[in-house]
């Protein structure tokens, strides 16, 4: 107990002096804000009046990554595309199609068979 | 020294995503953005062989049949451009099947279900042929596709028209598609099997809606939702189901199925180990109250240009359609749609598989490149393997290995 109490007493010593001292730094806040530029955000009116969406406006100041075109020869690359042997994955496609009873998805359509 | 026609085709599409990009920034990009018809006409041949393992003798009655289906399979495919804009491509499958397939199912002593199989009677071919033409605007591509499958018992036509559509740098892609199929289906023996229709058609129609984003330079993903309504005779001509006390049934599945599919793909290359790996998951739930849970990881490890090394590993459990029943009991009703399919029942499968191929080229001969490739994937199914246990697993449950080897060619 005595030893508990003793902790509460110096957390709420620290507490006081960390206090104080935000306190004393938070006089100085303001003038070490005014030298930092923040950039021009579009204003109020712009999301509301101009139709773009969020979305739109999130894209043209960059909050997404966007990829360029030169950045793209490991996007390009054959093992990266979604089926990199596009006769396999026919096959393997309708395997499991004739096996399972689940469809394949991600396309539409494709030819029926008798085998299911 | 000379570089490889991989390393320069790379090279190739590098500089032209550069040279588009730069016509972009001057404001003349004409119709070279990266996203054109296929530059090179590609051809490949496949041939494969499936075959499933023979049934367990405890899962059929003394002295049954127990060979199962076998299948050869050849593909030949084609893809070509018309113009920078226009391309087409082909596929040709032909195979060849025989061998037993799952009948009925009865009960063995102790009232476990066991597989009849039918006689090993069955050969047939199936024919397969695929149109694909894709026309490439700035923004995206609209493709059309036909096909028409024909078995000794079975035809199909189908249409589709599926696109994609680029935006935010191409960074966002999104695709979608619709598809018809008309099948008509008449049943071999149906003089001998008078359960078995002559003559019945089915028809299906589907779409689906894609969502892909590029994360970043190295990881793409991409999200799905398909959707697919099947109408007409769904049942399998070639099944029965057994009531105790000899009586038999047809299978009778009802006349309409809508299926759905969400699926979720990513892709990312490790440029420090050279090396590619594909992740899947789908879930899919349909009418029949099947629903499934496949999950898919394929890694392609590259040694340099020419070897590449890929295997992979697939997970799928399914539940039972509501009318799956192994047989009917003694004086039991007839339900009034049943099916003993083990393809309807609840189970789990595991299969796994290794890929090698192999890249060259001959620049004594027109400097074409040849990519040969040599796979293997066994397929392992059980009640066992089920992500909800299964407390009476169904007899026919198949397992099968698949061979295959292929020759890719790009001009």
């Amino acid at each position: 107990m005595k030893r508990m109490a003793r902790g509460l007493r110096a957390l709420a010593i620290a507490s006081l002096f960390s206090l104080c001292g935000c306190a004393t730094l938070s006089e100085k806040w303001d003038s070490l804000w005014s030298d930092v530029k923040l950039p021009d955000f579009p204003a109020f009116d712009e999301y509301t009046e101009s139709p773009k969406s969020y979305v739109e406006i999130a894209l043209e100041h960059d909050f997404l990554v966007r990829v360029k075109p030169w950045e793209r020869s490991v996007l390009a690359r054959h093992d990266m595309a979604w089926d990199p042997d596009a006769l396999e994955a026919a096959r393997r496609s309708h395997t499991f199609f004739s096996k399972e009873a689940t469809m394949p998805g991600g396309s539409a359509g494709g030819g029926g068979c008798g085998c299911n | 020294m000379r570089r490889s026609r991989r390393e320069r085709r790379r090279e190739r599409a590098t500089l032209r995503a550069l040279t588009s990009s730069a016509l972009a920034l001057f404001g003349v990009a004409g119709k070279a953005s990266a996203d054109t018809a296929i530059d090179h006409v590609e051809t490949g041949y496949s041939f494969s062989t499936y075959s499933e393992d023979k049934l367990e003798a405890s899962k059929t009655i003394p002295n049954g049949e127990r060979d199962r289906f076998e299948v050869s399979t050849q593909q030949l495919s084609l893809a070509a451009p018309i113009t920078d804009w226009f391309d087409m491509s082909m596929l040709v499958t032909h195979e060849t099947m025989s061998g037993a397939s799952p009948w009925y199912n009865t009960q063995d002593a102790a009232g476990t279900p066991i597989q009849i199989m039918s006689g090993a009677t069955i050969t047939d071919t199936r024919n397969d042929l695929n149109l694909h033409a894709n026309y490439y605007t700035e923004e995206g591509r609209l493709g059309f596709t036909g096909g028409y499958s024909s078995e000794n018992d079975f035809d199909s036509i189908n249409f589709g028209s599926d696109g994609e559509l680029h935006f935010n740098e191409k960074n966002t892609t999104l695709s979608g598609g619709l598809g018809l199929s008309f099948d008509s289906i008449h049943p071999t023996g149906a003089d001998l099997y008078t359960l078995r229709p002559t003559q019945e058609s089915k028809q299906s129609y589907s779409g689906f809606l894609g969502l892909g984003q590029v994360i970043n330079r190295r990881s793409m993903i991409q999200g799905s939702f398909t959707y697919d309504w099947n109408k007409g005779y769904l049942s399998d001509p070639y099944k029965e189901v057994f009531g105790i006390g000899n009586r038999f049934f047809g299978d009778d599945r009802g006349g309409a199925r809508h299926q759905f599919a969400f699926l979720v793909r990513y892709n990312r290359h490790v440029e420090e180990t050279e090396s590619t790996f594909h992740l899947s998951y789908q879930y899919y739930i349909d009418t029949w109250g099947v629903s499934s849970h496949t999950f898919e990881l394929d890694w392609y490890q590259n040694f340099g240009d020419a070897i590449q090394l890929a295997p992979h590993v697939r997970y799928y459990s399914q539940t039972a359609a509501n009318f799956y029943i192994p047989y009917l009991r003694l004086n039991q009703a007839p339900l009034p749609e049943m099916s003993s399919d083990y393809r309807l029942s609840a189970y789990g499968a595991l299969s796994f598989g290794l890929k090698g191929e192999y890249a060259f080229h001959t620049p004594w001969f027109r400097d074409i490149e040849w990519r040969a490739s040599l796979s293997v994937e066994r397929y392992l199914s059980s009640g066992d393997l089920s992500l909800k246990s299964v407390s009476v697993p169904a007899p026919g449950l198949v397992n099968f290995t698949v061979l295959s080897a292929g020759l890719t060619v790009v001009f």
